[in-house]
């Protein structure tokens, strides 16, 4: 049966949708991820709008990322005090890349800075990854040891120190309101949730215990996510009720089937695996860049 | 509302007494309503051509129908090569194309109307004009329409059907009009015309309505209307699955 999305103003197949949420579903339950890197570029391939694709994978991700929360929460392993610094830095960003994203799209230019973001990003993500399961599977034959990574001294230099108790922190506010910020602005900016940022952000930079460091990053991008949702719906009116629906409908099994699959597969693998994924797409998006297109006009309904 | 004015001038100039045939038309729905499992649907004009005295047979005579959908504005970009990346510069802002166009004739336009009646009543694809276009480039909006009537055809919102207006009998002729998904919300004329040896001999126009009902109408309303409760909902939808999730697919421990 199809369905018509009233937003981005298109008929699909409702099951296509199911299954998109489920695919995107899957790995991030494989492999610990939101999936709004891999959502949004999904969704601009299948024909849907650009800012519709990122405003609305900012809503999946809400709902992905609520079911990851509570699990943690239920384990008493999230500092808000934290999260709470770092959201004050990410509805900041939020509110700055939703304005961007509005003047972009009446410039015309939108799904190119979507695109060419997705590039630098999946590109960069990618190619660490790759990089580093590389490494760890090599290493594991050798049985190597990793040398230890390099501390950051420059960071207990910065004033505005606070004391986390959850994280035994005593730490500058300053970078994770930084962190709060960058992550915002590609919240609404690319539709990320960008747990692949504050994750390593959280471990290698502000030396958060690793126990703490999945629920209180999944807090803080719930209420990202949602404040991007409110703000892409307010500003952009680029949030589509019925797609979030049925794609998060799709999500939460899959991510249960990816959870569960997971647990029967090489962690090495699997990261190798979603490395090389990830750079696939990020190829796909760069020739959309460069290729000739069939059509060098493009049309949109009203006038700046 | 500069075509309206040229129907009616049309309509009025053909109720007189000259005319030896007259056209009646209808259609088969006066509302098309699009539904969440509306796939597109086919609108039947027909009508008939009265003739009080007979006409001699080897007059030509060809109906023309043209639908058009509300007015909408259009900017159209070009994208240009820069360091090896497309990105779009060039733009044309086109006030006023119609948001959905369909003709169909008995035999291909240029055939059976010279340029100029074709271009005045806008009958045919390229013929397609917007009442105002604002650009920076000087003279340069040509290949920009051209390009939106190009993309609206293959969006299926814009269609030239030539030789597809069928004749029953003599004077009976019907013709499906294909109304896609993605066709505009609002009011939409039909116009009918009747040439007699490339000249109009007599037009009809009636309107029907497109309209979206049921839920995705009033989600999209909804959204537009009351943006910051829409976004409000949609999030605790999305927390409340999500909440769900994790209750529902409880690992066992």
């Amino acid at each position: 049966m199809e369905i018509y999305l009233p937003i981005a103003e298109m008929s699909v197949h409702w099951l296509a949708l199911i299954a998109m949420g489920a695919g995107v579903g899957l790995l991030s339950g494989m492999f610990g991820v939101g999936g709004g890197f891999l959502l949004t570029p999904l969704l601009i391939f299948y024909g849907v709008p650009a800012e519709v694709a990122v405003a609305t994978t900012a809503s999946h991700l809400t709902a992905s990322s609520m079911a990851g929360a509570i699990a943690q929460w239920k384990r008493r392993v999230i500092d808000f005090r934290m999260a709470g610094v770092m959201l004050a830095g990410g509805i900041g960003g939020s509110v700055l890349g939703v304005q961007l994203l509005a003047i972009l799209r009446r410039l015309g230019q939108a799904e190119l800075v979507v695109a060419a973001g997705y590039v630098v990003l999946l590109g960069t993500i990618g190619s660490l990854m790759l990089n580093e399961s590389w490494r760890t599977l090599r290493a594991a034959k050798s049985s190597t040891p990793r040398p230890p990574a390099e501390r950051h001294h420059w960071i207990h230099a910065l004033p505005l120190k606070m004391r986390f108790y959850t994280s035994r922190l005593y730490i500058s506010a300053i970078p994770p309101l930084v962190l709060g910020i960058i992550v915002g602005v590609l919240s609404s900016i690319l539709g990320v949730g960008g747990g692949f940022i504050i994750v390593p952000a959280m471990i290698y930079l502000l030396r958060m215990p690793t126990s703490v460091v999945v629920g209180t990053s999944l807090a803080q991008i719930v209420v990202v996510t949602a404040t991007t949702t409110i703000l892409q719906a307010v500003s952009n009116y680029a949030v589509d009720i019925m797609l979030a629906l049925f794609l998060i409908l799709g999500g939460v099994v899959g991510a249960q089937a990816g959870v569960r699959l997971a647990a029967r597969l090489q962690g090495e693998w699997l990261r190798l695996m979603l490395a090389v994924l990830v750079l696939a797409v990020g190829l796909r998006l760069l020739y959309g860049l460069v290729a000739t297109p069939r059509e060098l006009y493009a049309l949109t309904l009203g006038t700046p | 509302m500069r075509r309206a004015f040229l129907v009616a001038i049309a309509v009025s100039l053909l109720r007189e007494p000259a005319s030896a045939e007259d056209l009646v038309s209808g259609l088969s729905q006066d509302q098309i309503q699009i539904t969440s499992n509306y796939v597109g649907t086919d609108m039947v004009v027909f009508g008939a051509i009265e003739s009080a005295e007979a006409i001699p047979t080897a007059t030509a005579r060809d109906v023309v129908v043209v639908v058009r959908g509300p007015d909408a504005d259009f900017t159209v970009r070009r994208k240009v090569r820069v360091a090896g990346i497309w990105l779009n510069r060039d733009r044309v802002a086109l006030y006023g194309m119609p948001g959905y166009y369909y003709v169909a004739s008995t035999r291909p336009l240029a055939k059976l109307a010279a340029p100029d009646l074709l271009r005045q009543y806008q009958l045919g694809l390229a013929q397609v004009a917007p009442e105002r276009e604002s650009t920076r480039l000087a003279k340069k909006g040509e290949p920009f329409r051209e390009a939106a009537i190009r993309i609206r055809a293959r969006q299926k919102l814009y269609t030239e059907e030539p030789a597809r207006v069928e004749f029953l009998s003599y004077s009976l002729f019907r013709v499906h009009v294909p109304i896609p998904a993605s066709a505009p919300r609002g009011e939409y004329t039909v116009q009918v015309y009747l040439f007699r040896d490339g000249a109009i001999a007599s037009a009809q126009s009636t309107p029907f309505f497109v309209d979206q009902i049921g839920l995705e109408r009033r989600l999209y309303n909804f959204a537009h209307d009351r943006p910051l409760a829409y976004g409000l909902c949609t999030v605790v939808i999305a927390m409340l699955l999500g909440w769900g999730s994790s209750f529902l697919f409880r690992r066992p421990a």
